[in-house]
């Protein structure tokens, strides 16, 4: 089984408050961190996942239900946002994109040759599961903003 | 002042032309990737260009060299969720003339513009 380490969650935590501080100018409250089971409990959810490759390997998600997101595209663009739509996947995917490079700077630290990013992927609708590779623990990592709830997911492949 | 705001997320150039508002710049085009911002550059002539890193087709970084290749010497800013110093220092030497790191506030790139082309005018 993959080892999870402290040192490889706090800088999702770190960069997920941050985000929202600068982008969205609100706090972002942790809650407990768990190891995650995967399925959404609200099955009406966007989630964005975004991949880190080079000396880790690893994948970070983040999961909004609807009216998170939405209110999250209204404070960024300072516009009504009443329906789950390309601007929507957009911003989310976005979000999961600062959010991850912001942790990858940390991961990296001094090494010469930084992590890289993959492309955000976005996936919304109802029943879906996140399948996990065999031996891959996720850390789940619960948020609560005054914009509503959200979680950041976590995962690295042991090298 | 013409600028060119090149990012594949639509809702993160919004974000940039009301950033660039609040500097007094509203004349604004926009590219989804570096390859479409090399063939935007070579027909109109922009004042400035924001930048991001990671976009399909062609990445930020490559489209500033080849922009700087076609001999196109307007202030360019990456604009990116890339921050570790060997990104900043890369980009500096593929010919951008500032950076800019995502998550920002409004006022930090305001700044950063502000500067940047106060220094390119200076220099001409």
């Amino acid at each position: 089984m993959a080892d999870v380490r402290v040192e490889h969650i706090n800088p999702f935590i770190k960069s997920t408050r941050e985000t929202f501080i600068t982008m969205l100018g609100c706090e972002a409250h942790r809650g407990d961190v768990a190891v995650s089971r995967g399925k959404p409990e609200d099955p009406r959810q966007i989630l964005a996942m975004v991949g880190l490759s080079g000396r880790m390997r690893g994948m970070v998600s983040i999961t909004f239900p609807e009216r998170t997101a939405l209110r999250v595209v209204e404070r960024l663009l300072g516009m009504e946002a009443d329906a789950v739509d390309e601007t929507v996947y957009d911003a989310i995917s976005e979000m999961a994109n600062i959010i991850a490079g912001g942790a990858k700077a940390e991961l990296s630290g001094a090494q010469e040759k930084p992590l890289e990013l993959s492309l955000p992927t976005v996936v919304h609708g109802a029943g879906y599961e996140v399948e996990f590779p065999s031996g891959a623990v996720w850390v789940e990592i619960p948020f609560e903003s005054e914009l509503g709830g959200f979680t950041v997911r976590v995962t690295f492949a042991g090298n | 002042m013409k600028a060119l705001i090149v990012d594949d997320s639509a809702v993160m150039r919004k974000v940039l032309i009301g950033a660039l508002a609040r500097a007094q710049i509203t004349d604004i085009d926009q590219a989804a990737d570096g390859q479409e911002a090399i063939e935007m550059v070579q027909g109109t002539a922009y004042d400035l260009v924001l930048m991001d890193w990671n976009m399909p087709r062609k990445l930020g970084i490559d489209a500033v060299r080849e922009i700087r290749a076609l001999g196109k010497t307007m202030p360019i800013i990456m604009v990116t969720t890339e921050a570790e110093k060997g990104r900043v220092v890369e980009a500096l030497k593929a010919g951008a003339n500032n950076y800019v790191i995502k998550p920002f506030q409004p006022q930090t790139i305001i700044k950063k513009i502000e500067d940047t082309l106060a220094r390119a005018q200076s220099a001409e």
